[in-house]
């Protein structure tokens, strides 16, 4: 703001834009800004035609993109220093933008997504909507902008760019929550509360982001860093600061005790919508996370690594103790999600020295694709377990599901037990790949909460398994809907990925070594 | 080795293709490779194969064949084979499941192999693992059954629970010595406190895994498994992963005291109290079932201890024990196949009637009870003379042994009298006779114990390279022999014998003993303990996950406070704070207004008193403004309350008057206080934040930099001029943000934007109406007579359309008067903008709320009348002319938005300033004044125009949301 001011108009250097290493963010947004254009323009019955090639062709041709610079070897600081084109950064968007593909191909507006948002559920409104089949198409250009945020927010370089990604990222995905078609009031309650809460969070983030500047004089991720040991005097305002980005971020991520929207928002939202934040969100957020908490704050870790242990720990005692009273399929999946999320933290928390710090980013990388996979796996079978009103979301539903349908219960089985980080899954590689970073990192007691914590899980899983394959099916059972060509893609993908992750791991955990050599740029 | 168990992986994924071909008989063709696996490790004795899995952990595929390894593997494989042929006539031809239970037996099996044979630990817990998975999914194999269903989940539970711990002891042993290889860990064994940690971690795996105390609960439920599964999995493979695990690191690790101790504590203890509960089982599953776990602690004792003949007896055993096990287990089968019970109360006289099996049952018995010639009695003499030097700790042992010994003694004479004698009162029963095919692998497994013992010398020189893996002890190794002389073992032997028929004798009272003794029954304690966890989860989730919005927003605030507290805490000794409470006495007045206001908000329990009260914090601070000399700041915030205030209490017309949400006294204390603290923690961070100043004020810089431009207000410059991007970006989002109100409130139907037509008959009078239309009350006489008095021409046409009890003489007369003055205030509050307080922004809210007066007045169809033009259109041109200056300012001033500025003196106005910025100005006044309109067209006449519709009968009512 003081630039502005001090620089008389016209004279301000004109910004100097990398266009080519900001290339696939920018054709996410691009692609999301011509999807609204179709909206406007686009006869109705179009739109949807239009709409699919266009957001999976242009999440398709980021992600090529993404390989291109990968390839390239180009990893510095573009925008002005507001987004970095590193290592992590590429590996992240890769995993955001094929997961973001994939949830994609799970979209299916007629089943899924309300017919006109704004019609009051039960109206006549809405009576007159659904008999004229309409569709509420703009789910696409609004998933683009959120995945276009999820990029920005994972490879902000400066504060300010990473509350812009964050935002750009949220605003889409509460709406989105509202929009299921079935069960629209609690659709419709989950979006408000996630985006009262999400707004609160936000504001803490903004308010922390402030006081950073107030001590470092700069919101650039780098020299606040420099600034931890230069600056004096004001380190009120550092931990203050800190501690509000904390609960902005951990807010995202899901960390207890911030956890409590989760299961309601995850529930509520139509299950593609669930499927692409349990997955793309998440990758994002611990994207942001570790530049703010590595990055910016890595000289200060000895004050926020005892914090982050509590946190920790509490994310996977609750993730895994409250997942066991659930009776809902997607409410369980959200506290797997919590526990998962307190996984993670532990790799978070394992940094040392630069050897160290490329093991422990690595183990999360390959963490963040193995569990990404899986978990949308695991929802786009629960969109394919259908009863009359809609998803089957009830477990008891779920009852002989494997007598029923023995392959898909199968996967979905498969899923769980990687989930539960069984070997030959590649949840075991994921959760391995962080705990030894963190038993090396020093923080022994941590992973000996997560195994107990694992352990608990698995309980549940098991119980899930159990159910779905040594109960006789209610004579009324759902039915599996195995209709749509995408749905059905979907789950052989995630199982693929979940067994040669599990099996295989070495391709994909040597790109995410590459991918963490050499840590972040400043 | 590598192909070998992958072969036997392919060899289960083909079996149920070849059991639903070709039925039940399919087992003796697929207990072939397990013979030929068989063949081939006893052939090739020792090796190793090393295939590199995942480099980046330093992971392989790696195997190794030793004696230790060899004796699992023959186990696993002879004994297998064994049970998969004798499969062949145990099941029903046809027998529902069968091909699923083919496919996960033999997986097993694989799995198994792979587990000894493992030379990594990742590998071994991956096997180890997969073992776990295929034992559930065979206990579970009758899965219509609820009792098999538990046990299966009680097994998986257990043994997952230790696997997973054991993982993580695995992670930190080899994490210290730096290698996944077990035999270069056993070769170089680190040490130090983090690996007498792993070790401990390690043991409650394989203890969990081989039903030692205090996880042996699983495995006597798990007996609902079919008897194979029994037989094999909890007799010879499994069970026993434990103790190879606990044998395989013995070598390394026995000098651990940690280590050893609790292994062979837990060992013993098991013995003796499995062997004990064992006298009282009436089941003969659950008879061997207690026997197994008795033996498996005796195991685990041997193979702890450290020593060259503890270790070698105890291999010895372990080989015994698999071979009369099974044996027991599969006669078992046999007698349940043939008469339909197991319960030995019941059975009788089946010595005649199954004599082969009754001699396999003798010669497996006499073995369990460690009788000579078997090689039961050879593994026992070797374990007693293990134990019969110098010092306590092996006295104490060797006591327990001696005393689970006599135990077993008398459960197997109890299992055999149980199983075969004639038995008074109990009926006989019919049996079927079991073929040739049913009886082989009982006989052949009986025998081989029997072979075994006699020929102990050769087995002596095959497993003594085990028992060389430990130190020389201080005396020469007896080794395994069928005679060592008279000594002390001999004499403890015929102790047990003469003891262990004492108990068997006094078999009712023992029993009646028994039960009367038991303390705590494994199977609640472990029901106890899954009802308590699911009790605590329900009730953590229904304290924590109340799925209301306060409580959730409760709990993110206090950790805010929390944390930030700690943070300013950690942050101390903190800057200098700003040393003055006050600039002036009189910023108290405000102050208070705003703090009791924002207290009273707490407690209302209207909605419209709360939005009232926030309002009044506002207004305070708008007071604040003023006093600290921003008249610009507190105008726009004075107008800003306001307009928010009007906008409330348009929506809440919809909402019920009070919170529907009654808060119990707790929860409003709560509430209060974390709204507090919230406070506090705010304004310490703010007054710290403010003394943390180290660059000087814009109000330093601001003045030259506006006096640069040519202006005189602050405000209005920093507005139009030094942030005008930022202000046109924010008109663009004012403009979307308006679309977004209009398209949610007038989803289908826009509001009637002009009067109805007066002369028509069906001219409405019910806007604002009290009662629907149609109501035939009177009104009351008052308003028939302002009715009367209606003048010609009305001051405000659109009250004409006004229910008449909702009419107001003077408030439409006011209106009508007040509507232009308070125009002209807002155009002189935009044209002075430059100089004085105002703006384009302050100006159009003050037309707005001349729009608002008129609206209220007259109703909406006076809305319409005030402003005849749509508010898309003031908005739009408001966008425009914003845009328009802005490309101007390119084509004068060679860039965007560069200002011009004219001054001049004009007739009767005196001088006159007028710059670019006026006309930017007036773009955002357009567009705001069309934001004021589109809100009241929208919350207010649109609003209004549902509650008539919804009003009106024969139209279905709208649902509201609330």
């Amino acid at each position: 703001m003081s630039t502005l001011l001090a620089a008389p108009p016209g004279t301000i250097p004109a910004p100097t834009i990398e266009y080519t290493q900001l290339a696939p963010m920018m054709l996410v947004f691009g692609a999301a800004i011509v999807g609204v254009l179709v909206e406007a323009f686009a006869p109705r019955h179009l739109r949807s035609a239009v709409h699919v090639p266009l957001t999976l062709l242009s999440l398709a041709g980021a992600f090529a993109l993404t390989i291109l610079l990968a390839v390239d070897g180009t990893r510095n600081v573009a925008a002005m220093g507001a987004v970095a084109v590193d290592g992590p950064s590429l590996f992240i968007h890769g995993t955001i933008l094929v997961l973001a593909f994939v949830s994609v191909l799970l979209f299916n507006e007629r089943l899924q997504f309300v017919s006109q948002a704004a019609s009051v559920p039960g109206s006549t409104e809405e009576e007159d909507s659904l008999e004229e089949g309409a569709v509420q198409t703009e789910v696409y250009p609004l998933a683009l902008f959120a995945i276009g945020g999820m990029l920005l927010f994972s490879a902000a370089n400066d504060l300010l760019a990473m509350f812009v990604g964050l935002e750009v990222m949220s605003l889409p995905l509460y709406l989105l929550c509202g929009l299921a078609r079935r069960r629209r009031l609690l659709s419709q309650e989950a979006a408000v509360k996630y985006f009262l809460l999400g707004a609160f969070s936000s504001a803490f983030f903004l308010y922390g982001m402030a006081l950073i500047y107030g001590f470092a004089g700069s919101v650039d991720l780098a020299k606040i860093n420099d600034a931890l040991g230069s600056a004096s005097g004001r380190d009120t305002l550092l931990y203050v600061g800190a501690a509000l980005l904390g609960v902005g971020l951990l807010f995202k991520i899901g960390a207890a005790p911030f956890q409590a929207w989760k299961p309601d928002v995850y529930q509520g939202a139509p299950t593609p919508i669930t499927a692409l934040m349990a997955s793309g969100t998440l990758v994002a957020a611990f994207g942001a996370v570790l530049r703010v908490f590595w990055v910016a704050l890595g000289n200060l870790d000895w004050d926020w690594r005892p914090v982050m242990w509590g946190v920790a720990i509490l994310t996977m005692v609750v993730g895994a103790i409250l997942a066991i009273t659930q009776t809902d399929i997607k409410r369980m999946l959200a506290y797997s999600s919590i526990a998962h999320a307190g996984f993670l933290l532990t790799g978070v928390i394992a940094t040392g020295g630069p050897a160290q710090n490329e093991e422990a980013l690595s183990g999360i990388l390959f963490y963040l694709v193995a569990y990404g996979f899986t978990t949308v796996g695991a929802f786009a079978v629960v969109t394919m377990v259908r009863d009359a009103g809609g998803e089957a979301g009830h477990l008891s539903r779920w009852a002989g599901l494997g007598k029923r349908s023995p392959l898909l219960a199968g996967v979905f089985a498969f899923f769980l037990l990687a989930f539960a980080g069984i070997p030959l899954t590649s949840g075991f590689f994921g959760k391995y790949a962080v705990f030894a970073a963190a038993v090396s990192g020093g923080a022994t007691p941590l992973v000996i909460v997560g195994v107990v914590s694992s352990a608990i899980a698995a309980f549940f899983y098991v119980r899930v398994i159990v159910l779905m394959f040594f109960s006789d099916p209610a004579p009324d059972g759902p039915t599996v809907d195995v209709s749509s060509m995408g749905t059905a893609a979907v789950v052989a993908v995630a199982a693929a990925a979940t067994v040669v992750l599990g099996v295989l791991p070495q391709p994909v955990l040597d790109l995410a070594d590459a991918a963490a050599h050499s840590l972040f740029v400043r | 080795m590598t192909a070998l168990v992958a072969a036997l992986f392919v060899v289960a994924l083909a079996a149920p293709w070849v059991v639903r071909s070709i039925g039940r008989n399919a087992f003796v063709l697929l207990s072939v490779p397990l013979f030929a696996a068989l063949c081939w490790l006893l052939a090739t004795r020792r090796g190793l194969d090393l295939i590199h899995w995942v480099p980046s952990y330093n992971l392989n595929l790696a195997f190794r064949l030793d004696a230790l390894s060899l004796l699992m593997a023959a186990l696993v494989t002879g004994v297998g084979g064994l049970v998969v042929l004798y499969c062949s006539r145990y099941f029903e031809a046809g027998e529902e499941g069968l091909p699923r239970f083919a496919g996960y037996f033999l997986a097993f099996a694989a799995s198994m192999l792979g587990l000894v044979l493992a030379d990594d630990l990742v590998l071994l817990y991956v096997f180890w693992e997969l073992t776990t998975v295929f034992s559930y999914l065979l206990i579970g194999q009758d899965g219509g059954r609820l009792e098999a269903r538990r046990s299966a989940l009680q097994a998986l539970l257990v043994t997952t629970f230790g696997g997973l711990v054991m993982l993580l002891g695995l992670v930190m042993l080899s994490t210290v010595a730096e290698t996944w290889r077990l035999s270069v860990i056993v070769t170089q064994p680190p040490r130090g406190p983090e690996v007498t940690a792993a070790l401990v971690l390690i043991l409650v795996g394989a203890l969990s895994k081989s039903a030692i105390l205090p996880f042996s609960v699983w495995l006597p439920s798990a007996m609902t498994a079919p008897t194979p599964v029994s037989a094999y999995l909890h007799a010879a493979a499994m069970v026993k992963a434990g103790v190879y695990l606990v044998a395989r690191l013995s070598p390394a690790f026995h000098d651990v005291a940690a280590w050893r101790v609790t292994a062979m504590a837990l060992g013993a203890l098991t013995m003796v109290l499995a062997g004990w509960r064992a006298l009282r089982e009436t089941d003969l599953k659950l008879v061997l079932a207690y026997g197994t776990v008795s033996q498996l602690g005796f195991l685990t004792t041997l193979v702890a201890t450290g020593t060259r003949e503890a270790a070698l007896a105890g291999v010895a055993l372990l080989l015994a024990h698999a071979l009369f096990k099974s044996t027991l287990f599969l006669v078992t089968g046999i007698i349940d196949h043939a008469t339909g019970t197991r319960d030995l109360r019941r059975l009788t006289g089946l010595r005649r009637e199954l004599p082969v099996p009754f001699w396999a049952s003798v010669l497996a018995a006499a073995s369990m009870a460690g009788l000579p010639p078997l090689l039961g009695f050879v593994a026992k003499e070797a374990a007693f003379t293990a134990y019969t030097h110098d010092g306590t700790t092996a006295t104490v042992t060797l006591a327990a042994l001696v005393a689970g010994s006599v135990l077993t003694f008398a459960y197997s004479a109890r299992y055999l009298w149980g199983a075969f004698a004639p038995k008074p009162g109990a009926e006989p029963r019919e049996v079927h006779r079991p073929g040739p095919l049913f009886l082989a692998a009982p006989v052949v497994l009986s025998l081989a114990g029997l072979v075994a013992g006699l020929v102990a010398g050769p087995l002596n020189a095959a497993l003594t390279p085990y028992a060389r893996t430990f130190p020389e002890g201080d005396r020469p190794v007896e080794g395994l022999a069928l005679w060592h002389g008279v000594g002390v073992p001999l004499a403890l032997t015929l102790l047990v014998i003469a003891a262990g028929t004492g108990l068997f004798l006094a078999r009712e009272p023992v029993a009646r003993l028994g039960a009367r003794l038991a303390l705590a029954d494994g199977q609640e304690v472990y029901r106890d303990l899954l009802y308590r966890v699911d009790r605590a989860a329900l009730q953590i989730t229904g304290y924590t996950q109340r799925g209301s919005l306060p409580s959730y927003l409760g709990v993110i605030l206090v950790t805010a406070i929390v944390l930030v507290t700690g943070a300013l805490l950690l942050g101390s000794p903190w800057p200098p704070a700003i040393a003055h409470v006050w600039d002036a006495p009189a910023q108290l007045v405000p102050a208070g207004f705003v703090i009791v206001g924002a207290a009273l908000a707490l407690r209302a329990r209207r909605r419209l008193t709360t939005v009232v009260l926030v309002g009044v914090t506002g207004y305070g601070t708008a007071m604040l403004f003023v006093l600290h000399g921003a008249p610009d700041l507190a105008l726009t915030q004075f107008l800003v309350e306001t307009l928010s205030l009007v906008i409330f209490i348009l929506v809440l017309r919809r909402l019920p008057v009070h919170f529907t949400e009654k808060l119990s006294p707790v929860r409003r204390v709560t509430h209060s206080v974390i709204a507090v603290a919230v406070g506090v923690v705010v304004v310490v961070v703010g007054v710290l934040a403010t003394g943390a100043r180290s660059l000087p004020p814009v109000s330093v810089v601001f003045p030259k930099t506006v006096a640069d431009l040519h202006e005189h207000n602050i405000i209005s410059a920093l507005i139009v001029e030094i942030r005008s991007w930022d202000t046109l970006g924010e008109s663009a989002v004012l403009g979307i943000a308006a679309a977004g109100l209009t398209s949610l409130i007038f989803l289908r139907h826009r509001a009637p934007r002009h009067l109805p037509d007066p002369a028509a008959e069906t001219s409405p009078r019910n806007v604002w109406a009290w009662s629907p239309e149609g109501d035939e009350e009177e009104p009351p006489p008052e308003w028939s007579q302002a009715k009367a008095d209606r003048p010609e021409r009305p001051w405000l046409r659109g009250s004409e359309t006004l229910a008449d009890e909702r009419r107001s003489l003077i408030f439409e007369v006011v209106a009508r008067l007040v509507f232009p003055p308070i125009i002209l205030l807002s155009l002189y509050l935009l044209f002075s903008a430059g100089s004085s307080p105002g703006g384009g922004f302050a100006a159009a809210i003050v037309a707005g709320f001349g729009l608002v007066i008129r609206y209220l007045a007259g109703g909406r169809y006076e809305l319409s009348e005030a402003a005849p033009v749509g508010p898309g259109l003031l908005i739009g041109l408001g966008l425009a002319l914003s845009c328009l200056t802005g490309l101007a300012g390119l084509l004068f001033g060679g860039s965007v938005l560069t200002l011009g500025v004219w001054e001049g003196a004009v007739p009767l106005l005196g001088k006159v300033h007028l710059s670019s910025s006026l006309f930017f100005d007036l773009g955002v006044y357009l567009l705001v004044t069309g934001l004021v309109l589109d809100i009241l067209r929208s919350l207010g006449a649109g609003i209004d125009g549902q509650v008539e519709r919804e009003a009106r009968p024969g139209e279905r009512r709208e649902e509201t949301v609330v």
